[in-house]
């Protein structure tokens, strides 16, 4: 999916990758942190529908995702997710995972541009975790 | 001494604005946007924002069902007044559309307090109030709940120390009898007039508690820089009267003789309107009055309606506009109002200390302003030459008037009443040939010459030839010599 890789994707990935015993968990709850922060900002529906057209990308080069469309019950958006994600090996997991919040990532750059984007991304994650990853990819 | 109240009133850094709402927004009011769909609600509702929106003044963006949130940052983030530095930091936007959907305004009251309370803001914006209101209108018995709610909430807003902005869609402030009317201490709407083709932006300040705000439409226009007001200038009060003019203090057009013939010139803060048809050298004679006063050190001012900017104007003009030494008005758009026009005069009068204006012509002038302003023309071009003048500038203004030989006009529209002097010129048949003549008609409050007298346009100039003396007939266009009669 990620076919460059712009920074943005580099800090997307060292986030995903920060645990690798718990790629399930770490994506959820990296996607719990975007979600709060982005649905008090466009609402719950603008983000559902950004979600669900991630999914509906990346389910094309992995099928098995397709399980993870948000279930109806309030509060689990993403168990259907973190189900898919915990019946896959590492590098399937984490490369699934990297791939659908690149996705979305790159859909809201699209949408309401780079710098607020990763202004609210900042918002979600904490400085740190953006930060750090710009200052190791600067050393690579 | 006095303890009264000093309410402050922040600058909204919105061209025009402040001057409309009568010096600025008071401090923790509770004002509505109000206006048709795409009349600009929540791009100034953003420029207000992004303008008084710091570290210690932090706005809170509360978006409800309405536009998209997602549309709402993309469609915004391309007027340079959305700094995205601020979002996050001084600015937060919350969406509000779950709190909403059940109808419950008391659930909606208590989530805007909540925020309010947690990100202690000075700005609040709710936009659209509009999609409050008519999500309740689902509940029965929701008349008294919607006052309910809006007087909470203009309550609690003051309370917690925020200046507050509802963005509503209403049609027109006359068939609108919502409670939120009532307890707003200001209101501004915003309208789309059409007109023909053309549309212009009109902006009311309905009601502005505490203030006398600018009364009656003001034209806006919102262009890549975001919105930007004209307002109507009417005279600042205290200047009538300041002013005095000596009327025995001239400038000089240019053209000697012609002077002489006006008693000595232009008298300072006059209006002149030079009259006559086509090519009988009226934007020539503007050209000289304007290099005459680059000559004597005082700049100049051209709006110039009859050439676009790009074709050569007279080589002496483009010359006096390159050497900066006078000031051309951008005259190209064909929606132009005359609040814009005066606007951008004034500012470029001031801006150059310019003693010298030409509106050349009036005819140009009229075509180029949309179509909506063409109705109440001399009503506003009588409030433009009383600005003008009542800055001390000296204005020419030339007008086109076809030649008609029965009767004696001396414009097109009946405003020759509004100009303090005018020249005549018109082409006369003599002999067998087309001679131009020349000839004061009015300068009020002075003696001046009743000759007719010949003149010539030889490279950019005008010579003043001889008085008319032998000949009768001279204004039905068919003179003849008396000496030979």
């Amino acid at each position: 999916m990620a076919k460059t890789d712009t920074p943005r994707h580099q800090i997307i990935r060292r986030c995903v990758l920060q645990r690798p015993d718990a790629i399930a968990s770490v994506s959820i709850s990296l996607w719990e942190r975007l979600a709060s922060e982005l649905v008090a900002i466009i609402g719950q529906g603008g983000f559902d529908s950004l979600y669900s057209r991630s999914l509906h990308l990346a389910v094309v080069t992995f099928p098995w995702l397709a399980a993870g469309y948000p279930s109806q019950q309030a509060g689990s958006r993403f168990a259907g997710l973190q189900t898919s994600l915990e019946g896959r090996d590492f590098t399937e997991a984490s490369e699934a995972s990297i791939a659908l919040l690149i996705t979305f990532i790159d859909i809201l750059v699209t949408l309401i541009g780079e710098s607020l984007t990763t202004s609210i991304l900042r918002a979600a994650w904490g400085d740190d975790a953006l930060d750090i990853a710009v200052k190791d990819s600067d050393n690579e | 001494m006095s303890n009264k109240v000093t309410i402050r009133r922040l600058a909204t850094g919105v061209p025009g604005l402040d001057d409309l709402l009568g010096g600025g927004l008071p401090e923790y009011s509770f004002n509505l946007i109000a206006g048709t769909p795409g009349s600009g609600k929540t791009t100034l509702a953003h420029q207000i924002m992004f303008s008084l929106a710091n570290p210690d003044r932090r706005a809170l963006f509360f978006t409800v069902l309405g536009e998209s949130p997602l549309k709402m940052l993309r469609y915004q983030q391309q007027f340079p007044f959305f700094d995205v530095a601020k979002v996050n930091q001084s600015i937060k936007f919350v969406n509000l559309a779950a709190d909403l959907l059940d109808g419950n305004l008391d659930r909606v009251l208590a989530r805007i307090t909540e925020e309010v309370q947690n990100f202690s803001p000075s700005l609040v914006f709710v936009d659209s109030f509009r999609s409050v209101v008519q999500s309740s209108k689902a509940v029965p018995g929701d008349v008294s709940d919607l006052q309910h709610f809006v007087q909470q909430l203009g309550m609690q807003m003051t309370g917690w120390q925020a200046t507050t902005f509802l963005i509503g869609e209403y049609l027109a402030p006359e068939a609108e009898s919502s409670p939120v009317f009532t307890i707003a201490d200001g209101i501004l709407w915003l309208s789309q007039h059409l007109h023909r083709d053309s549309m212009v932006r009109k902006m009311q300040v309905v009601k502005m508690r505490g203030q006398a705000q600018s009364p009656g439409m003001h034209t806006f226009r919102i262009s890549d820089g975001g919105i930007e007001i004209f307002p109507r200038t009417l005279l600042p009060p205290g200047n009538i009267g300041k002013l005095t003019i000596a009327g025995d203090q001239r400038l000089s057009t240019g053209v000697p003789a012609l002077d002489e013939m006006m008693g000595g010139g232009v008298p300072i803060a006059y209006s002149l309107l030079s009259v006559g048809p086509s090519g009988s050298g009226k934007s020539i004679l503007a050209t000289q009055f304007l290099a005459e006063g680059v000559r004597q050190g005082e700049p100049g001012v051209i709006a110039a309606f009859e050439k676009s900017p790009n074709q050569l104007l007279s080589h002496q003009l483009n010359e006096l506009i390159e050497s900066g030494k006078v000031g051309l008005i951008d005259t190209r758009a064909l929606d132009l109002s005359i609040d814009e026009t005066l606007h951008n005069l004034v500012q470029m009068i001031n801006g150059m200390k310019a003693k010298r204006v030409v509106i050349d012509s009036l005819s140009g002038f009229e075509l180029a302003l949309a179509p909506v302003f063409r109705e109440n023309f001399r009503e506003s071009l009588y409030r433009m030459i009383a600005v003008l003048t009542g800055l001390g500038v000296t204005v020419l203004m030339t007008a086109e008037l076809e030649d008609r030989y029965t009767d004696l006009r001396f414009s097109s529209y009946g405003n020759a009443f509004l100009a303090d002097a005018i020249i005549v010129q018109r082409y006369v048949e003599i002999d067998g040939q087309f001679r131009r003549v020349i000839s004061v008609v009015k300068i009020r409050a002075s003696a001046h010459s009743k000759d007719i007298r010949f003149f010539d346009i030889t490279a950019d100039t005008i010579t003043i030839g001889e008085r008319l003396t032998h000949y009768q007939g001279i204004l039905s266009g068919d003179a003849s010599s008396t000496l030979k009669s």
